[in-house]
Parts: structure tokens; C-alpha cells; sequence
């Protein structure tokens, strides 16, 4: 806090309004006429547009920026409350702003370049527009030193301009704010003061119903207008008019949403933000995955080289849980225990359209493809009537080997059963699936 | 430790080999919708088998939590059983084992006896909404489709007032430059009628019938 | 003698469909006009395939980054585009709902343009080019369905695959053999697997885009030499300036469907609609999911796949191939009228299909 905070905060405030007011009222009533910029057209049209323009529709949108939070704090918290829509607001403001710099500059080059209007030029426009120049670079400069503004004047900058017009200034709101900030706001005081004293004045004759009211029609009254130009003075107006309107608009919506493509976009590409643990869980998926690829490879190896494939001990099969495994022509299949205690080995490739059959048995012995609804009897392995598998699913030959690898028994498909079974050779015994089978079902 | 996973295996296999199906079959059928074991497992298939999420596929640790998560017979205890998704250590977490299996004769009464107030993957629909309508309690893309989009456009208001500003001027800008160019093109072409400032409306937001010439 | 005067017929021909001299931006783009008359609304709908299209090559380059195309990460980077990157599920879902938007736009514009009867001399070329394109995007469809490598995908790929093999019961001798060759070579090894999934993705992501582009440039190439077709019997009594009234109103419309689509990626997960199971990663080992179907736009073919006997349905869609390529030729001399109904009873078929076709399935097989 330095000794000037009180002046500029309190008494330069108060200063400035009544300046403006009584300055205001005074220039009204003393030159009510001179209350408008002095038109420089005449004397240099081009470079007046291309700052004019820019200037006038930067400042716009940047004040509408300013006045809202004051006017309802409430609706503009709620509204920044909202990354996405935080994020809009300050590249617009941004953009608004660097528009209106880039207005003011073309505006000042053209004061101080071009020949003729020098002779217009007071020294009160020159002031006024450096001062101009000034407060909107300090205003970038805030919002680019400073960012997220929109939010954090919520809660210090709002609250003290509202206590100016509610007479119950609080400068302890503001003298604790970065420099930058708190010279926009002398800044702002100081220009409000000049306002009657200049151009400046001509923004209490904003021709603001212009983009709305009815088009006013400036007669020429000569019956050689008619000859000379065409055109209605009115449709130019209506077709300036349209013009400003759609490319303001335009311009506005592409600028909302490239803010929100590229809010998008950054983060899109800022790549995945995991958490330690979540990055690691995803790693070991793909490595359980990958482990199962490398699984089916070996089964496939296995399939070329061994004659004998094991499936599942005689013990752990059932009559209604089929044990997937997979077969010698890498096809799933699917093991039961037949009512007579031997293994039944069915494939579970559906022969409609290839998905896999589920394992379980309904109560009339059949297991269900979900693919398309066919049910195959496992003893025949037929599909029901009208289901649409045609064929049914082939049985697969199989051995049964004790755990010294002998041979106990083995039935080809179709086949009988060639060994002796009993009840206790069974014991311990292994359900194998056997090549030469595979090979004579292929031949 | 083998041994052990060997006894723990004889055991469920003997006791509880698919879980609690009842609950399963009866989404299934009230639903359009097929649900498998994920609705409440961590593997689809179930909790049997050597797959990822099934027991079979358990180290030590893992064994531990599952019985401790066996244990949990009265509600209130936090479990993390590694056969379970999230949604059904909740259930056990609520309701208890003891609880959960006593409503195996009647799925019906499960949602109300789980309660409507959590809502595992915020999504805006409760867990036990989400078992109603067979869809994941777990998966935030994931829900009935209209439940999801009102939740889902409260979300994401601010967004979409965003877009909505952006498309309602940007369509506002379009319509005035149609405008403009059909007025800026009835120029060019000189018409038969000088003076016809009526042909042009007043509000320049109708673009219907701008920009068309008739054909000749 | 004769090959000399079929190749000056030919080249007259095609001088007459790409004519020189028009090739220049003042025809094609300043003096082109558009009819305006109670069809017109179907000259917006070309453009708006083109938007769609346009949306899945952003969307889809974004998706490129972060896609992984092996078996055992492509679920896994699915997920993680979806879980674990900032904006990623907006994307994959923008991508999956202006699919959707682009097929039924395709095939909307289409049936217009038939019904229109914008097929004519000079535009045979574009008709033929807009079929094509058509083929093209019901492939981009297929082969994108198998990239997330979950259970419905592999399994409808496989069901889809497979219908190209049961060709061969229907031909003789040796022929019999090469469906089930073709099957393979589009697989490239004898199941679904890495293979499959590689070029899949090189199909989707590359080939298919280039070849759209190619048929693409020509199809705007044909529609900007010879302008918007009369499309109504009595000629419009007004017509509309391509640029800017026309090409603008295309643009007024882009937002609006822009606003919509985005509406329902962000807040409509595309997967809702599905049974979950079927989006759990395929395992080569595991049971299959109840519900396997493909796309609801190959409903269409699908379900009479499922109803009717293989060769019925094998004999139809061949003869509405030759039908749909021959167009120009067959409907010369048929009146908008015949073809307005011609159109309408397609469309129909389509719609019944897709969206009663679960019904009409399990009336004629009794949910058995």
C-alpha cells in the first residue's frame, strides 16, 4: 500500500463520475452539437474502416464483458463456474481485445501519417488516444499475466466497483492486486474523466438501435438521383446492415467454436493422464492378452507335433458343464462325461456360422449356439429342427490314457469303443484327443 | 499354497459353482437386454476358471481378500474381493452375504433392499436402476439411453449452451448473409422494376425467397 | 477397323460426361443454378454426406493417434481413448454416430437421386460413381466395426466372412473352392486373427479412404459439369444460384446437424444401446456372447439372411447389384412417377427391415 492508494481508489473514483457528469451536462448545454466525434471521412476513407471497425466491435465486446459481472454478479459466476465456458469467455475477451489494440493503432497511424488530418487533429484526440492505446494493452497485459480474470475479479474487483455506486467503497479489495491490475483500474478513472472533455463524448450518442430499427430513408430530392444511381440510399443501408450483422455473427460463432475445438483438442493430444496404478493395470491387460496370443500359438505347435493332445482328467468332466479345449484343427471344443462314465467329445464351432457353442446342457441335452439360436443334441450332436445350423456338430475320436501314458481305451468318431473299460483301470485315467483321428477325419 | 487353492477349489466347486445365477437369469428375462457374470464378476465368465478375475487365476494375496470377503456375512464391511467388479463387493458391502443370498429366491427385491442411493460409476443412474434395466453398474457408457442423455445434457449444460450460442449465431449470420447477397445481386442484374423497394422485406431474415430468380 | 470405332465411341462418350470446355470455375461454380421446387430438399442431401464424411476423417485422424492395431492392445487402446483421454469418448463417439448419420444420408441420397431420376444422360457416370461410393461406405462400415476387437465385433466379422464361403456350395466343380479361398485372402490366415485385424485396419484407415477420395473427386467433378438434375417432371419455374445461396443454405444446414450430432455424442454413448457383454474384449477361447448382429445397417441383409435360404438371398442382392449399376440403362424410358414408388417401396423395405426385423425374425422362427 503506497500513500497514493486512498486518492486513487477512493477520491480519483468519485473525481472521475463527477466529472463525467457535470462535464457531461455542461457540454450539452454549452455546445450540444459538438456532442459527436468530428467525422474525418471526407478526408480518409480506407484506413478509417480497417480501424474504426475493429475498434469499435473489440471495445463493444470487451465492455459487455466488463458490465455484466458488475450488473449481475450472481449469473456471471454460475457462467464462469464452467471450464469450458471460463475458457470462451477469456479468448474472446483476449481476442476482443488485441481487435481493438490492433483498431486503435490504425486509428493513430492515420492521425499521425496522413497530411490533411492533421489540420482536424486536436491535442485532446491524440491524448485521448494514447490513453486508449495504453489502457487496452494494460488490460491484455492482465489478462495474459493474470489469466482466469473472469473468475478471480468475482470475488475482489466486482465487489469494489459495485461499493463505489453503492457509496460504500471498500479499497481494501483492490490495493492488495498485482500493479498491472490496479493501473487499468486508475486508468479506467482517469479516461472516464476526460470523457467529456472529448471525442469520447459521442459514445452517449451510440446509434445503437441502428442494427435493429427500420431503415431510415435519406431522400435526395433531385429527379436525377433516380437517373444517376439506381440503387435505393435504403437498400444500401439494408445491405450494409445485413452485411455487418452476418459477418459479425459468423465471426462470432466460428470464434466460439474454434475456442471449443481447440480446448478439446489440446487436451486431446495432452495424451492419457493415468494414474500410476491405472497405467500399470492397463499394461498387464495387454501383456495377459498377449500371453494368451502366445498361448494359441503354442497350442498350435503343440497340435502340429504331438499325437497325443491332453484335455482334462476323466475325473473333472461332467454331464452338464462341458470343459472347453481346443481341437487338432485349433477349432473349440467341448468335453463331456457320457452317461456310460467315458468322455464325450463334441466341437463347438457352430456349423451355421462358426461361433463358438456354450457349455452348458439344458435339460434335453442340448447346448445352445447364441450366435443364431441352434441347440445340438450332444449325443447326436444334431441340431434342432428348424434352427438355423443345417449340419451337425462332428464328434471328436478320443484316448484315454492311464498316467504312465499307456493307452487304455479309444473311440474314433463314430466308432466303437476298442479297449477293455473298467471301473478301475478308469482311476486317475486322462482324456486325451489323438492325431490319427484328426487325419482320418480330414481324409 | 497349492494345496490350499487345491481345497478352496474343491470347495466352490462343490458348493457354488455359477455364482448367483438367479440373479442373472432373472435381468435376462425381464430386460431386452443379455447380461452375463460382468454385471456383478470381474470376468464374464464367471468366478470359475483360470482367467484373469477368476479364482483360478488367484496368487496368495488374492485368496486372502476373497475370503475375507467370504467372511463378510453382515452388512457394513468394506470388501475388495478380486472376483468381484466393483458393483458386487457394494453388494456385499450393503447387504452382507447372508443378506444377498437370502434374495436369491426372489431377484425382484434386490433393488430395493440394495437402495437407490449409490451410483458406483456416476452416471447419473443408480446402481440398483442400472440392475433394473441390465445395464453395467459399473461402466459410465453405459445405461438405459434416456436415463443417460438427461443426465448427461445436465452435465454438460454449460457445453452445450456454448455450441447452442455458437450454432444459433452462426445460423443468424448465415441467414443475413443470404440476404445481403440477394440484395447485393438484384442489383447487378437490373431489374424491369426501378422502384420496387417493396419486394425486399423489411426484417431481411427471410431467405426463402431470396436470391432466386425466375426463370426466364 | 471396328476396335478404332469403338474407341472413338468411347471417347465421345466420355467428352460428352466430362466436358472440356466446362471445366472451368465461372461454369462450374458462378452460372451454376439449382432448381427450387417441392423436391429440392433432396439436393442437400449429397452435401450432407459429404459433411458426415468430412467429420469421420477428422474424427477418425484423431482416433489414429491413439489407436492401436494388434490383437492384444487394440481393445485395451479402445478403452483407454474412451477412459483415459481427455475429449477421447466425445471423439470415438462422433465418429460412431456420424457412421450411422453418413450410411443413412448415402442411402437417402440415393433413393432421391433414383427417385429424381438424376441418373440420366449426361449423369451416368455420376450415378455409377455415387453407387460406388456407396459399396465404399457400407466396406468403411464393415471393415471399422472389427477395429475395437471386442466380442461383437470379431464374432460379426467372422458371421460376415463366413456368408462369402457358403457362395461356393452354390457354384461347380473347382469353382466351389474359391469363395473359400477369397475368404481367406481377405482374412489372411484361416480364422479371424492378427492378420485380419492388420488389414482391416490398413483397409479402413488408408485404402478405402483413398479410393473414396478418387471416386469422391470424380462424383463432385460430374455433379458441378452438368449441374443439379430438372429432378421434377415439369421444369422449376425458379432456380437458385449455387454460389453463395445454395452452397450457404448447405452450410446453414451443416451447423444445425453439426449441433445435433454433437448433442448426441456428447451425451448419448453410442454403446447404451447394446448388451455389454459384447463389448468385453474377444477371447479366441471363451464362450460367445448372446445378440451377436451386425451394424443396424446391414439389418437390411441380414435378417433375410437369417430367414430365407441362402441362394434366395445371394440371387437378390446380386440382381439389385447389376440392377443398381445398370440403372441409367434399365429406367431410361420410366417416369419419375414409376420411380418415385420404386424408391419409396425400397425404403420402406429398409426401414421395416431394420426396424422390425428382430420381430419379423421371431414371428417366422418362433423365438425357437
Amino acid at each position: 500500500m503506497t500513500a497514493l492508494d486512498p486518492f486513487l481508489f477512493l477520491g480519483l473514483p468519485y473525481l472521475a463520475l463527477t466529472l463525467l457528469v457535470v462535464g457531461s451536462i455542461w457540454r450539452f448545454r454549452t455546445n450540444r452539437f459538438s456532442y459527436s466525434a468530428l467525422s474525418s471521412q471526407f478526408l480518409e476513407r480506407r484506413q478509417l474502416l480497417w480501424g474504426s471497425a475493429p475498434w469499435h466491435i473489440g471495445l463493444f465486446i470487451v465492455l459487455v464483458g466488463h458490465l455484466i459481472p458488475l450488473l449481475a454478479p450472481g449469473f456471471w459466476k454460475a457462467l464462469v463456474s464452467h471450464p469450458a465456458m471460463l475458457l470462451a469467455i477469456e479468448t474472446i475477451g483476449v481476442a476482443a481485445g488485441m481487435m481493438a489494440l490492433a483498431g486503435l493503432l490504425v486509428l493513430t497511424a492515420r492521425r499521425v501519417f496522413s497530411g490533411p488530418l492533421q489540420r482536424i487533429t486536436t491535442v485532446m484526440d491524440l491524448v485521448i488516444l494514447g490513453l486508449l492505446i495504453l489502457q487496452v494493452a494494460l488490460g491484455l497485459a492482465v489478462a495474459l499475466n493474470h489469466r482466469w480474470g473472469a473468475q478471480w475479479s468475482v470475488g475482489t474487483l466486482v465487489p469494489y466497483l459495485r461499493g463505489l455506486f453503492t457509496l460504500r467503497p471498500d479499497m481494501e479489495l483492490v490495493i492488495a492486486l498485482p500493479p498491472l491490475v490496479k493501473l487499468h483500474v486508475v486508468g479506467a478513472f482517469v479516461i472516464i474523466a476526460l470523457i467529456p472533455f472529448s471525442r469520447l463524448v459521442h459514445a452517449f450518442s451510440l446509434p445503437v438501435a441502428y442494427l435493429w430499427r427500420p431503415p431510415q430513408k435519406v431522400v435526395w430530392n433531385n429527379p436525377r438521383r433516380w437517373a444517376v444511381q439506381p440503387r435505393s440510399v435504403r437498400e444500401l443501408e439494408e445491405g450494409r446492415r445485413l452485411f455487418l450483422r452476418g459477418v459479425g455473427a459468423t465471426a462470432t460463432a466460428g470464434l466460439l467454436m474454434g475456442v471449443g475445438v481447440a480446448d478439446k483438442l489440446v487436451r486431446f493430444f495432452s495424451g492419457p493422464r493415468m494414474e500410476h496404478e491405472e497405467e500399470i493395470a492397463m499394461l498387464r491387460k495387454k501383456l495377459e492378452r498377449l500371453e494368451q496370443t502366445a498361448e494359441g500359438r503354442e497350442l498350435e505347435l503343440e497340435r502340429k507335433r504331438k499325437e497325443f493332445i491332453h484335455v482334462a482328467a476323466l475325473a473333472e468332466l461332467n454331464g452338464s458343464d462341458g470343459k472347453y479345449f481346443i481341437d487338432y484343427e485349433m477349432r473349440p471344443a467341448l468335453a463331456f462325461k457320457d452317461g456310460d462314465g467315458l468322455p464325450l467329445l463334441i466341437s463347438a464351432k457352430c456349423t451355421h456360422l462358426g461361433c463358438t457353442v456354450a457349455g452348458r446342457v439344458d435339460p434335453q441335452g442340448r447346448i445352445l449356439c447364441p450366435c443364431h439360436i441352434s441347440y445340438f443334441d450332444i449325443a447326436t450332436g444334431r441340431p434342432n429342427p428348424g434352427s438355423p445350423a443345417k449340419a451337425p456338430l462332428p464328434h471328436i475320436g478320443w484316448a484315454l490314457l492311464d498316467p504312465s501314458g499307456a493307452v487304455i481305451a479309444q473311440k474314433a468318431p463314430g466308432g466303437p469303443v476298442e479297449g477293455e473299460v473298467t471301473p478301475d483301470r478308469l482311476q486317475g485315467a486322462q482324456v486325451y484327443i489323438a492325431k490319427r483321428f484328426a487325419e482320418e477325419g480330414r481324409a | 499354497m497349492r494345496y490350499l487353492c487345491l481345497i478352496l477349489l474343491g470347495l466352490l466347486a462343490a458348493g457354488e459353482a455359477w455364482g448367483y445365477q438367479e440373479f442373472q437369469i432373472w435381468v435376462d428375462q425381464q430386460t431386452t437386454r443379455n447380461v452375463n457374470c460382468a454385471l456383478c464378476h470381474a470376468h464374464g465368465d464367471g468366478p470359475d476358471g483360470v482367467k484373469p478375475g477368476q479364482i483360478g487365476s488367484l496368487d496368495a494375496e488374492g485368496l486372502r481378500s476373497l475370503e475375507a470377503a467370504r467372511q463378510a456375512f453382515e452388512p457394513g464391511a468394506e470388501v475388495e474381493s478380486p472376483i468381484l467388479n466393483a458393483f458386487g463387493n457394494k453388494i456385499i458391502e450393503r447387504l452382507g452375504r447372508t443378506g444377498f443370498i437370502n434374495l436369491r429366491t426372489r431377484p425382484e427385491a434386490f433393488p430395493e433392499a440394495y437402495g437407490l442411493e449409490t451410483d458406483l460409476d456416476s452416471d447419473g443412474i443408480p446402481d440398483a436402476q442400472e440392475y433394473l434395466d441390465g445395464t453395467l453398474a459399473t461402466n459410465p457408457h453405459h445405461g438405459a439411453p434416456l436415463r443417460l442423455l438427461l443426465h448427461n445434457l445436465r452435465v454438460n449444460l454449460g457445453t452445450l449452451l456454448l455450441i447452442g450460442l455458437a450454432t444459433l449465431l452462426g445460423l443468424f449470420g448465415i441467414n443475413n448473409l443470404l440476404a445481403w447477397f440477394a440484395l447485393a445481386t438484384a442489383d447487378q442484374q437490373p431489374s424491369d422494376a426501378e422502384h420496387d423497394e417493396a419486394t425486399h422485406s423489411e426484417g431481411g431474415g427471410s431467405s426463402n425467397s431470396d436470391g432466386t430468380t425466375e426463370a426466364k | 477397323m471396328r476396335a478404332t470405332q469403338c474407341l472413338r465411341s468411347g471417347i465421345e462418350f466420355l467428352a460428352e460426361r466430362f466436358p472440356i470446355e466446362k471445366m472451368n470455375v465461372r461454369s462450374m461454380v458462378q452460372t451454376k443454378t439449382v432448381p427450387v421446387h417441392r423436391m429440392s430438399w433432396a439436393y442437400y442431401m449429397g452435401g450432407l454426406a459429404l459433411f458426415f464424411f468430412l467429420i469421420q476423417l477428422t474424427t477418425g485422424l484423431l482416433l489414429l493417434f491413439y489407436y492401436e492395431p494388434t490383437v492384444s492392445d487394440a481393445h485395451a487402446s479402445v478403452e483407454r481413448i474412451t477412459e483415459h483421454i481427455s475429449g477421447g469418448a466425445l471423439i470415438r463417439n462422433l465418429h460412431t454416430w456420424s457412421a450411422s448419420a453418413m450410411i443413412l444420408t448415402v442411402q437417402l441420397h440415393m433413393l432421391t437421386t433414383f427417385a429424381m431420376k438424376a441418373f440420366v444422360k449426361p449423369r451416368e457416370l455420376t450415378w455409377i460413381s455415387g453407387v460406388l461410393l456407396l459399396i465404399l461406405t457400407f466396406t468403411f462400415g464393415f471393415t471399422g466395426y472389427l477395429l475395437p476387437w471386442h466380442q461383437i465385433a470379431v464374432n460379426a466379422t467372422k458371421v460376415g466372412l463366413q456368408s462369402i464361403e457358403e457362395v461356393g456350395a452354390y457354384l461347380p466343380g473347382a469353382m466351389s473352392e474359391w469363395p473359400g479361398l477369397i475368404k481367406e485372402l481377405i482374412q489372411g490366415e484361416p480364422s479371424v486373427g492378427q492378420a485380419t485385424l492388420s488389414r482391416f485396419y490398413a483397409l479402413h484407415v488408408v485404402l478405402l479412404p483413398l479410393a473414396f477420395f478418387a471416386v469422391l473427386g470424380l462424383h463432385l467433378l460430374s455433379v458441378q459439369l452438368h449441374g443439379m438434375s430438372q429432378g421434377v417432371d415439369r421444369p422449376a419455374r425458379r432456380t437458385e444460384r449455387f454460389f453463395p445461396f445454395f452452397i450457404l443454405k448447405d452450410a446453414w444446414l451443416w451447423g444445425l446437424v453439426f449441433l445435433v450430432l454433437f448433442v448426441l455424442a456428447l451425451c448419448l454413448p453410442f454403446e447404451a444401446f447394446f448388451s455389454y457383454p459384447l463389448f468385453e474384449a474377444y477371447d479366441p477361447m471363451g464362450s460367445t456372447p448372446d445378440g451377436i448382429k451386425p451394424e443396424w445397417y446391414f439389418y437390411f441383409i441380414y435378417y433375410p439372411l437369417e430367414l430365407l435360404p441362402f441362394w434366395v438371398v445371394m440371387l437378390a442382392q446380386t440382381a439389385a447389384m447389376v440392377v443398381l449399376f445398370a440403372a441409367p440403362w434399365i429406367f431410361k424410358n420410366s417416369s419419375r412417377r414409376t420411380l418415385g414408388i420404386l424408391a419409396v417401396a425400397a425404403a420402406l423395405y429398409l426401414v421395416v427391415m431394420t426396424l422390425f426385423g428382430q420381430q419379423i425374425y421371431e414371428m417366422f422362427k418362433g423365438g425357437a
